[in-house]
């Protein structure tokens, strides 16, 4: 538990959260246990923030690529982890870790993507997996996947953008379904979709900023809907939605940045989700990625519609 | 925990356990996760009725049940969830590559097929693990079978079960979302199921605050709905409103149904009745939003809802553009008398939520500064009422609305000036 002096505020202890990534594989809780089948989204909050630390080096991308693509379903999806069944979610993750590792090329590039492609619907909107529950957040994940991959093409764009737009709010926001309560995270999806679709016009960049910066507390950190708690894992969903519609000057990134700081386990490494409380990957990830979005030193940049680093993108965007 | 080879019968004992409980007692409502020292305790108040469930061997009982309650102590849950995994995978495995029939040699017992093994075991993995997936798409792939009525009834038992314990469960509540969508596909929607969801939700909603994936699966049962039950369930759900008036979720909730009233008015067949019917409701619900910013200080879910609740009124309500749509979103407003009044009484409401009785208490700042927030949001959707502003309150008064925002939020205010 942080227990540092105000004087030790205002320091991120990169490596003392080096170490807990490394060190978190090998515990086994019953949070573990009961997380495993989302292993693959774990492994790529881990591997994204060791790579923003400039540490990827420190794990074996061989071990990692394999079990990735063990995972692999015959349907060109990939599952959280061995054995289980597919899922757009996992799918994203799988090619976002090989792409931290330039591995995209040992993926059967048009059987993933078709599997990703498929999920679409005719309203323009994705489904999760064959189960069929629709939400915003497997737009973005397709759209994003399918751009990783070069293969935006295999799917409906003008459908899926008009799909995206009609789940736009009186407020601004946008929720996981038309009709549905407005969320940072739906929104950083939804505006991150129409971000790499060239499609941010049909964004109300004023009226939404306007919502994005009331999720900015009093004690400087962001929460993802109005009345909640401030949240480390807001500090990426609405910080990088700003960014993409140019409104992060809206909020006080001073305060927000000292707020992510407090939140970190300055003995045991690691980032809770506020202050005090205990920490998890998820939240070190996020925590580590809004300090990147923050221009914080010593944290590489982070593309805030990819959610990977700036020079993993633009890698991809110079190859082929 | 484990130590060494044992049979096939000592392995899993704990497993096997917890499933001849939960078969038992089909009339369980309730399962929760104890820690040991709470147990001993329950042990006691429970007298003997539990003492079924105790070991042979002396040690504490790792199961409570008692009144369809059941409790499991934390020490086993992680040995517990690993079986429960293990088992499940396998019999789904047996499931996949041999579809229902029993091979003879294999046959543990007469009445266990791969498909009640695969049941049986994906019940007791997701209620210690209610995100896994693959077990709750085990479950689809078998019900996608199923003719009787009953089968999915019983899902949503054994759904609603998992959420007692799990109420954030996303893959849980899509789970529901699911059996619905089958239900009525294969039968028909009766109209008491969305009912009974929409309780759920509320009671859920009770323990667990704003927790955005029940309120989302309330949101998305109204387009099962017609609009006499949108009508039904927003007075229901209005006293439990009023005793939260900090769940925004709940707020957004009647947001929903009024659209949905808001949208009908726009379909074929729509008389002036309906439409005298939604001025009515949403009358009635600007007036009760009024009384609780009142009575109740520095709300924000209060002022959030009205700016949805006032816009809407002076776009549909008032005598401004009759036929648009709302699909068409915003269009110009056009100042009009009755318009005028109304922003005139939300001009008073203003005034008066400004004034600080008691500098220290938090709650009144807050009042202001979503007041002034609240005033200002509307003058953006609505640039007009930005000049009614100024006539009504001068200037300088609303140099110092735009002062106070900025105290909160310098930029924003930055932005409102340079407009």
């Amino acid at each position: 538990m942080s227990s540092a002096s105000s004087s030790q505020m205002g320091q991120l202890v990169a490596d003392k959260h080096v170490r807990y990534i490394l060190m978190a594989e090998k515990k086994e809780s019953l949070e573990s246990v009961v997380m495993d089948h989302l292993r693959m989204n774990g492994a790529y909050w881990g591997l994204t923030t060791l790579d923003l630390l400039d540490k990827l080096g420190t794990v074996s991308e061989d071990e990692v690529v394999s079990w990735i693509m063990t995972c692999q379903h015959e349907s060109g999806g990939f599952a959280g982890n061995t054995g289980h069944d597919p899922h757009i979610l996992y799918t994203l993750s799988a090619v976002q870790i090989l792409a931290l590792f330039d591995k995209i090329n040992i993926l059967d590039v048009g059987k993933v993507s078709s599997y990703v492609a498929g999920l679409q619907n005719e309203d323009g909107s994705f489904s999760g997996d064959m189960w069929g529950e629709i939400d915003t957040r497997f737009s973005y994940i397709a759209i994003c996947c399918l751009s990783i991959l070069k293969c935006l093409d295999k799917i409906n764009v003008e459908k899926a953008v008009e799909y995206i737009v009609s789940c736009k709010n009186l407020d601004g926001g946008f929720g996981c379904t038309p009709g549905a309560e407005s969320h940072a995270g739906q929104i950083f999806c939804c505006v991150g979709a129409l971000a790499i679709t060239g499609s941010l016009h049909h964004v109300d960049k004023d009226l939404l900023g306007w919502w994005l910066c009331e999720r900015q507390t009093k004690t400087g950190g962001l929460n993802g809907r109005p009345e909640k708690l401030p949240d480390v894992c807001y500090s990426w969903w609405v910080l990088s939605s700003l960014i993409m519609i140019d409104r992060v000057h809206w909020i006080d990134k001073a305060k927000l940045a000292k707020f992510i700081l407090d939140c970190q386990d300055l003995d045991n490494g690691g980032i809770s989700d506020r202050p005090e409380d205990a920490v998890d990957i998820f939240h070190t990830y996020f925590g580590v990625a809004g300090l990147s979005l923050l221009e914080y030193p010593g944290v590489k940049a982070i593309d805030p519609a990819y959610a990977l680093p700036v020079d993993v993108i633009n890698r991809i965007a110079f190859t082929k | 925990m484990r130590q060494g080879p044992c049979s096939e019968e000592d392995c899993f004992g704990l497993l096997k356990q917890f499933e001849h409980v939960l078969e038992s007692d089909p009339l369980i409502d309730e399962v929760g996760f104890i820690h040991p020292s709470q147990f001993t305790l329950l042990d006691k108040e429970a007298g003997f009725s539990n003492v079924y469930l105790q070991p042979h061997d002396g040690t504490s009982s790792k199961f409570w049940n008692q009144d369809h309650k059941l409790g499991i102590s934390t020490d086993i849950l992680v040995q517990l969830c690993k079986d429960a995994k293990h088992l499940f995978l396998l019999a789904l495995d047996e499931y996949k590559c041999h579809g229902n029939a029993c091979r003879e040699p294999q046959i543990k017992s007469i009445s266990s097929t791969p498909e009640s093994e695969v049941m049986k075991h994906s019940q007791a993995v997701l209620l210690l693990s209610s995100d896994f997936g693959t077990a709750w798409n085990a479950r689809k792939l078998i019900l996608s079978k199923a003719d009787k009525l009953f089968a999915f009834t019983d899902e949503l038992r054994l759904s609603g079960l998992v959420l007692s314990n799990s109420p954030k469960s996303e893959s849980t509540w899509s789970h529901r979302r699911w059996i619905i969508k089958m239900i009525s596909r294969r039968f028909s929607t009766p109209q008491d199921i969305i009912t009974k969801e929409s309780e759920l939700v509320e009671s859920i909603g009770e323990r667990s605050k704003m927790n955005y994936r029940a309120w989302y699966h309330r949101c998305w049962l109204v387009s099962y709905m017609e609009v006499e039950q949108v009508i039904q369930e927003l007075n229901k759900s209005k006293r439990w409103a009023g005793l939260h008036l900090a769940d925004n979720s709940c707020f957004h909730y009647r947001r929903r149904l009024m659209l949905k009233i808001l949208d009908s008015l726009y379909v074929k067949g729509c008389n002036a009745y309906d439409k005298t019917q939604a001025h009515k409701i949403w009358k009635e619900e600007l007036d009760w939003n009024k009384e609780l910013v009142e009575r109740y200080v520095g709300r924000e879910a209060l002022w959030l809802h009205r700016r949805f609740l006032s816009l809407n009124w002076i776009m549909y309500f008032t005598s401004n553009h009759s036929d648009v749509s709302p699909e068409l979103g915003e269009s110009i407003i056009m100042m009009s008398e009755e318009i005028a009044i109304f922003i005139d009484n939300e001009i008073h409401l203003l005034e008066s939520s400004m004034t600080i009785l008691d500098t220290k208490f938090e709650d009144y700042q807050a009042q202001v500064l979503h007041a002034v927030a609240y005033m200002l949001w509307l003058t953006k959707k609505m640039p007009e009422l930005r000049r009614m502003l100024e006539e009504k309150l001068g200037t300088e008064k609303v140099k110092c609305l735009l002062s106070k925002i900025g105290e909160e939020r310098p930029s924003l205010l930055h932005h409102l000036v340079n407009v």
